[in-house]
């Protein structure tokens, strides 16, 4: 290569990890990707769908204007169909980006035989969709901080018509490629919210020719296109013609894995894969013999069948001996039990309330819970922020590990006397029950009998409460439950998304405990003005303290996500918050197993 | 007849007010309110708000019932709470491929069931027949999933006579390759439970006087046992079937889960983890009329196959 355009491929591929080429790239259609869903899907319309499957196929459809580098760990922000990374102004007010020029729709009836090219009043019309109230958005919280939005909200709700051509002063399209988007406070995490999958662009005239099957019709720039779906069974996407294509280049962090893959992959164009076929398999049992029959390409291993295909943690000899491998990550989430501090029985802050609260968390065994209910896949959680998250610290201790005497001894300090059957009173001598409830699951059944197991330690009678999902939830929201084992993941990488779960204000959506101290709302509030930063993580590992002190939550763990990986399965890596990696890696029918 | 038919008809309506009235008095009982699922993982009282009112789950509930009485009475229930989806298009794609799995379960277990229980009842008494009938014994005391799990294992994985699961585009290729196995293992489960009923009947049958009358008049075995016992003996085995068939609508729910077959059963069990309630509406109205319908058709055919039967 002539040396100067060699250093002006060098300049490209570093400023955006992964550089675009001019001209699109046909993957190959005999490249041929099998993988499986274990819950059904339920659309790509990006704004009305929440579940994780359908975005995953989201992801592979549009395109957000940012995404993520996919071998940086902790997970690391580039653009996507930006042109770079935002330009951030007013203290993280004001966001910028400038959508890459070239990027087209894959073609529609709906665009008249023309090619649409993606433009910034695309994002603009994409983002104000999120607040018609006619889509019903689970994501609309995501961006209540941008101006002007709420007003014209307001206003179709009034006039039962929601006007997307009205100007927006948060968000407005400068030019043809420049979005400008205005937020009403600090919020360095708002270039996280563009990189989430349902934030690709949409293209207006799709979505009105299509107004009531929106979910049916998902038309965009990335770098598949949806070729078949027949719902709830079977999803086929195949290579997007109109797709720009790109060449593959990420730097090798610091896991072995990551050289193997450069040196596979480096250079390559991508996607290679011209097809991913989805399988929606809802049993374990048919999706664990369909991969050993090779039928699959990748499994998501569940913990059912861990003991099996893992056994001490191990891969299976024989799955090796087929070319098997396992890719491990921790996800990016937390599960925890919680005390409602508002509750007039178990909530306050007065020292006995929280020497009882600390002391069922003390009588709670978190290694027997990851081995009887995760089957070993997963690791203890002592902090709120899980690890590959920003803030996430290593080297935090919990206040309140298992410790079934001491629980006792606290108990029995503030007056919680044991009656003649063995179970504890409240100190005024009236029967102490606990009550906790969980849906009719039979991992949750399995839930309540550890937590049986639990209180029996301590004396404590508990009371398990069955509830379907929505009405557990609808309890929580009234800040009318008790407890309940919960779980969090990640909509972004930073330690924010896990700390607004203890934020006074947020009583009543996701503050399950509704925890609420003034002095740990303030704290938090400085947090949010901060970028990533060895202070924020400080303040982080106060304010945590912080609710551990008060007993208002128990930590139990954070999931492995095990994916089984067939030989012929090139360049593979799990990414902690990407969804569908096809675009990354590659298939090579000759390393097939028979 | 037509009066009877009619008349019968005309009873419907009570019966089937008294599902509506059920059904919606358990989803709003047990249901859970779908908006807070719905609403998304951070969500405000007044976006939850915004969800009911459009669910329509914020009207009064004389409103709501009324509401579901016009969606019965224009079999329009309207779109999948989740999925947005139209309920008629769940239903028109979903049932294809429960059909193709339970008609071809349900002809052959009857006829096979039929046969060996007019097989084990001339024998009756015989070690043949003892052992049958605690082949069929144990069969019965086997769970569905241990069938299911066992020879999804051995037939289609270890021995490879049977993909692992999955669901074509051609009625042909789903009817061959893809609901063999489980129609097989339909077979298994329901026959068992078929064979000793339907010998029941069978006995209840051959003792009687006609049959000493037949043999006497030199007829043969084949001929008393597959004419005369036989249909007498069909309208009780009548009664069993039909009652089978509203069954269809709403399929297999272990098969078509295990075997990722795209039925109306797994749908069911969809629309029940997401509280969808047009979806559930829709099946339950489908399934209590056509219970209705199938025990109108089954008096009739009583009449059909013993012209004594009178129809009051």
């Amino acid at each position: 290569m002539f040396p100067l355009s060699r250093l002006l491929a060098t300049i490209a591929l570093t400023a955006v990890g992964a550089a675009a080429t001019v001209e699109a790239w046909a993957a190959d259609p005999d490249k041929v990707l099998r993988i499986e869903f274990y819950v059904a899907e339920t659309g790509f319309d990006p704004v009305k769908v929440q579940d994780y499957y359908s975005q995953e196929v989201n992801e592979g459809i549009f395109d957000p204007l940012l995404t993520y580098d996919y071998l940086a760990r902790p997970a690391k922000l580039v653009p996507r169909a930006a042109e770079a990374m935002p330009t951030i102004a007013d203290e993280a007010k004001t966001y910028i980006f400038k959508v890459r020029k070239g990027i087209y729709f894959s073609d529609d009836p709906a665009f008249k035989g023309k090619r649409r090219e993606l433009t910034a009043e695309d994002y603009a019309y994409s983002i104000k969709r999120f607040k018609d109230p006619a889509n019903k958005s689970p994501y609309e919280s995501f961006i209540d901080g941008i101006t002007g939005l709420e007003q014209l909200k307001k206003q179709a709700e009034k006039t039962g018509k929601f006007n997307y051509d009205t100007k927006v002063s948060g968000v407005q399209a400068l030019d043809r490629y420049t979005l400008q988007v205005k937020l009403k406070e600090t919020d360095y995490n708002f270039a996280y919210i563009m990189a989430l999958p349902n934030f690709g662009a949409v293209a207006r005239e799709v979505i009105e020719a299509y107004p009531d099957d929106t979910n049916g019709h998902p038309i965009g720039t990335g770098p598949y296109r949806l070729k078949e779906w027949k719902r709830s069974n079977k999803i086929i996407l195949e290579a997007n013609p109109e797709f720009r294509g790109f060449t593959w280049h990420f730097e090798p962090g610091s896991d072995p894995l990551d050289k193997q893959i450069v040196a596979a992959m480096e250079g390559r164009k991508m996607p290679q894969i011209g097809r991913v076929e989805i399988s929606v398999i809802e049993e374990q049992q048919a999706a664990w013999l369909a991969f050993q029959n090779n039928e699959l390409d990748l499994l998501y291993l569940r913990e059912q069948f861990a003991p099996v295909a893992l056994p001490n943690n191990q891969l299976n000899p024989a799955l090796v001996k087929q070319g098997v491998t396992l890719n491990r990550i921790t996800d990016p989430d937390i599960n925890y039990t919680y005390i409602n501090t508002t509750d007039p029985a178990f909530g306050g802050f007065t020292k006995e309330k929280i020497a009882l609260r600390r002391a069922i968390w003390m009588s709670f065994d978190n290694a027997e819970y990851i081995r009887v209910i995760r089957k070993g896949q997963a690791i203890e959680a002592q902090y709120p922020i899980p690890p590959n998250v920003l803030g996430h610290d290593p080297a935090y201790r919990s206040v309140a590990p298992y410790d079934p005497v001491l629980a006792n001894k606290l108990l029995d300090y503030f007056g919680y006397k044991r009656g003649s059957d063995g179970y504890r009173t409240w100190p005024d001598g009236t029967p102490l029950v606990w009550r906790y409830s969980s849906t009719p699951s039979s991992r949750d059944r399995e839930i309540d009998e550890l937590w049986q197991k639990s209180t029996e330690r301590i004396g404590i009678r508990i009371q398990v409460a069955k509830n379907k999902f929505p009405e557990e939830l609808k309890q929580e929201r009234a800040c009318q439950l008790l407890s309940r084992t919960a779980a969090w993941i990640a909509d972004y990488p930073d330690g924010d998304d896990f700390m607004q779960l203890f934020y006074g204000p947020n009583s009543h959506q996701n503050n399950s405990s509704c925890f609420q101290l003034a002095e740990w709302d303030r704290i938090y509030e400085k947090t949010r003005s901060m970028p990533d930063s060895p202070e924020r993580n400080r303040l982080y590992r106060q304010l945590w303290r912080m609710v551990e002190v008060n007993g208002v939550t128990k930590m139990h763990d954070t999931r492995y996500r095990n994916m089984l990986v067939q030989p012929q399965v090139v360049g593979y890596k799990k990414h902690p918050i990407l969804l569908a990696e096809w675009m990354y890696f590659d298939m090579d029918g000759s390393r097939r197993q028979p | 007849m037509t009066a009877y038919i009619i008349r019968r008809l005309w009873q419907m309506i009570p019966t089937l007010l008294g599902v509506i009235l059920l059904v919606f008095i358990l989803f709003n009982w047990i249901g859970g309110d779908p908006a807070y699922v719905l609403a998304g993982k951070i969500s405000s009282a007044e976006q939850i708000e915004n969800i009911r009112r459009q669910l329509g789950v914020d009207q009064p509930y004389y409103v709501q019932l009324w509401i579901f009485i016009k969606q019965v009475l224009t079999a329009d229930f309207g779109a999948s709470w989740s999925t947005n989806e139209a309920v008629s298009h769940i239903m028109a794609t979903r049932l294809g491929p429960s059909l193709t799995v339970l008609i071809p379960l349900l002809i052959l277990s009857t006829i096979i069931a039929i046969g060996l229980a007019l097989g084990v009842a001339y024998v009756r008494g015989s070690l043949t027949d003892r052992m049958v009938m605690i082949v069929c014994t144990v069969g019965l005391s086997i769970s569905i999933l241990v069938y299911i799990i066992v020879f999804q294992y051995f037939f289609a994985y270890k021995l490879g006579w049977f993909p692992v699961q999955g669901w074509g585009d051609s009625f042909w290729q789903n009817l061959i390759v893809y609901a063999s196995l489980p129609i097989l293992i339909g077979l298994v489960v329901s026959i068992a439970p078929d064979l000793r009923l339907f010998r029941t009947f069978v006995l209840d049958e051959i003792n009687q006087d006609y049959v000493r009358t037949a043999r006497a008049k030199g007829l043969s075995e084949n001929r008393i046992m597959w004419v005369h016992v036989l249909r007498n003996a069909s309208i009780p085995i009548i009664t069993h079937v039909m009652a089978q068939l509203p069954g269809l609508l709403i399929g297999a729910f272990l098969i078509e889960r295990f075997f990722s077959i795209p039925g109306i059963g797994r749908e069911v069990i969809l629309a029940v983890e997401r509280s969808d309630f047009p979806v559930i509406k829709a099946i339950t109205v489908y399934v209590a009329v056509a219970t209705m319908i199938f025990t109108l058709l089954a008096d009739l055919m009583y009449k059909a196959v013993d012209p004594r039967v009178q129809l009051k």
